[in-house]
């Protein structure tokens, strides 16, 4: 390993200390990488999504994968053995626990695809450690988590992608007319997505072999082993911990975390957030609306309209070039060529956050059955105790953001 | 029309009963009467949607103290009496959302245990009454160092100044979670007399402590420089420039007191 890489990756503080002092041809990005200048990588929740994602980054050869993390000992064993076959040896460490991942100084990266309620102590502890992350969405569960991740992610100037590779990938019929200027001045773009997440009371089973259970429901209130509460399945039908409000937010940010970034991304209010959730009840008909400073409305379910339908003036407008990623292998590639060049990545953790903060507004304003105005300085709801509340949950300990 | 005229409540021999009401959306007194009794028997395994007249209450009861009154007081009665760690469960969520300094007692009674602390606190660290914060307090000594390290970081998130030294006292505990917790603690209390105690810890911090005190002495100067408390963020950010900090963290307090020196 290259001292003089892993210098740069652990002192280059982007855009303020020492921004561009070695070229990115020196960092290996311009062509076939010496293995001395690979992106040392290791994997945290490697189940599921975070098969893909490993396999994604294990496909580079920029990246060194060297670790995996997972609470499931069968899960563990199967990405190791994907790793060592990948590079014919034996040196694919694995952990139950991933902040032993976190101390080892010769990992530059992680990926982390963990069930939601574990994202934000994952990222802010990669972050704290000196290491870049990418984090698969929801990137958060709460309110307050997303300030703290931003936070931690400019604080250490670490480069923190979120998850969401549909955002840039599969809405660019509704991006492109807003951002060509063919739209006019967009007015509002509606979201369809659900179902709302539940409470889960399923009687406890025995855990099986090899799954640290407790682990599993870390920082989220203790419950028994129900395998429906923590299946991977992407249904979200209380078959899955998608569906329950402990781990997840449902389709709500499930699903919402690529329709709402795909729908903020178009109306291109992506560095904001919204001052004001709407909540409407016509007739028994529930939907809500989210009013950003200037003026753009953002929609959920609304009565008539399709899924990421945009209303503007329809009269042409200023162009504007759309956004790409960096590097080549879609939003991984993104990633490591932000990991090296020290740039925010397509999908920085400010924008993702921006897009969960929108499902988290509609979550409460549903709870709540009521309209919401929220202080996005402050990062509370203004005169509503009851709603700040909900902007957090307490975290069963040792774990504490 | 406020949801006062909506819907009134009153306790009557323990149930929840509507009086009065030009009514839009009326509380359906005799079920939420009766999910409270159901809750005297709820265990895991149970429909969860018996209890959905409880959760239509309380919305409906937004803005009616004294409905939300009446309804904290059934389930704190439910919560006393002796019920199913599902149900206590599900009684804490609740008051986490309408919990008010009634509900403290009992919440609190149940943080020395390991099996009730954390869902006493998903409710307690949430109320804002300061009988809440009190009963947080209270309990740090008592529980056990499992239990030590949420506790911390309730009083942590609550920004709760009056347990400063209780938790300063905890940075050089032999559990290293305790310790940390209690660095974290003090960094989102943020004040100056945390700074005090995170500085004067640095000094003598083990190995294992030097990182997370170090990650504190960060967060606590970013909360002091948002408060306007410029001299003592940049003092915090000036002990992190040792040789023996990690490069990111060196460089996280260069970035830190530029960020000071550009405070007026």
């Amino acid at each position: 390993m290259s001292h003089g890489r892993r210098a740069f990756l652990k002192t280059a503080a982007a855009s303020v200390a020492v921004p561009y002092l070695i070229p990115a041809s020196a960092m290996g990005n311009a062509g076939n990488t010496a293995p001395s200048n690979r992106i040392v990588m290791a994997g945290i929740g490697i189940g599921n999504m975070g098969r893909g994602d490993l396999g994604s980054f294990l496909g580079r050869d920029d990246v060194q994968y060297v670790a995996v993390s997972d609470v499931k000992k069968g899960a563990r064993d199967d990405a190791r053995k994907r790793v060592n076959e990948k590079y014919g040896n034996t040196d694919c460490k694995t952990y139950n626990d991933f902040r032993e991942i976190m101390v080892r100084d010769d990992i530059d990266a992680v990926h982390c695809a963990t069930p939601d309620h574990w994202h934000a102590i994952i990222v802010i502890d990669a972050c704290r450690h000196g290491k870049d992350i990418y984090c698969q969405k929801p990137e958060t569960k709460t309110l307050r988590e997303g300030k703290l991740m931003i936070d931690a992610a400019r604080r250490y100037s670490r480069v923190v992608s979120g998850g969401s590779q549909r955002v840039l990938g599969d809405y660019r019929k509704i991006v492109d007319p807003c951002w060509n200027g063919s739209k006019g001045i967009i007015k509002s773009i509606n979201v369809n997505v659900g179902p709302l997440p539940m409470e889960c009371n399923k009687k406890g089973e025995p855990v099986p072999e090899g799954f640290d259970w407790d682990r599993w429901l870390g920082p989220a209130p203790w419950a028994p082993y129900h395998p429906h509460r923590c299946s991977g399945s992407y249904n979200i039908n209380g078959t899955s911990w998608r569906s329950f409000k402990d781990y997840s937010g449902g389709g709500m940010t499930d699903w919402g975390a690529h329709h709402f970034g795909g729908a903020t991304f178009a109306i291109d209010v992506r560095e904001l957030e919204p001052e004001e959730v709407i909540f409407h009840n016509e007739g028994g008909k529930k939907f809500a609306t989210c009013r950003y400073p200037n003026g753009k409305l953002l929609h959920h379910n609304y009565p008539g309209r399709g899924n990421l339908d945009v209303e503007g003036t329809n009269e042409k407008g200023p162009s504007k070039p759309v956004p790409a990623y960096a590097g080549t292998g879609g939003i991984y590639g993104d990633f490591i060529d932000c990991v090296k060049t020290r740039r925010r990545p397509f999908r920085d953790i400010e924008f993702a956050v921006h897009t969960a903060t929108v499902c988290h507004l509609f979550l409460i304003a549903y709870e709540l059955e009521r309209s919401l105005k929220w202080d996005t300085v402050k990062q509370q709801f203004i005169n509503d105790d009851e709603a700040n509340r909900l902007v957090d949950v307490a975290r069963r300990e040792p774990w504490v953001i | 029309m406020t949801s006062k005229d909506m819907t009134r409540v009153t306790l009557a021999a323990g149930a929840v009963a509507i009086a009065a009401g030009k009514a839009v959306a009326r509380t359906d007194s005799a079920a939420v009467d009766k999910a409270l009794e159901t809750l005297k028997t709820y265990d895991w395994g149970a429909d969860r949607n018996a209890l959905n007249p409880i959760d239509q209450a309380i919305i409906e009861m937004h803005g009616d103290a004294a409905a939300r009154q009446t309804l904290e007081k059934g389930l704190v009665d439910v919560l006393v009496g002796g019920i199913s760690r599902s149900a206590q469960d599900y009684v804490c969520r609740r008051l986490r959302v309408i919990g008010t300094a009634q509900s403290v007692e009992a919440l609190a009674a149940l943080l020395p245990a390991e099996e009730t602390s954390h869902i006493a606190r998903y409710a307690l660290e949430r109320i804002a009454n300061a009988k809440a914060a009190e009963a947080l307090r209270d309990a740090l000594p008592k529980v056990s160092s499992k239990l030590k390290p949420g506790m911390i970081g309730s009083l942590g998130v609550r920004r709760d100044k009056k347990s400063t030294k209780a938790i300063a006292k905890l940075l050089g505990n032999s559990n290293a979670q305790v310790a940390q917790a209690a660095a974290h603690g003090l960094a989102l209390i943020g004040t100056s007399a945390a700074a005090k105690q995170l500085t004067r810890f640095a000094k003598k911090a083990p190995a294992n402590m030097k990182m997370p005190v170090a990650d504190a002495c960060l967060i606590c100067a970013e909360q002091l420089l948002a408060d306007g408390e410029k001299a003592e963020a940049l003092a915090l950010y000036k002990g992190l420039k040792d040789d023996d900090q990690p490069t990111h963290v060196k460089i996280a307090a260069m970035k830190g007191m530029l960020a000071a020196a550009s405070r007026k």
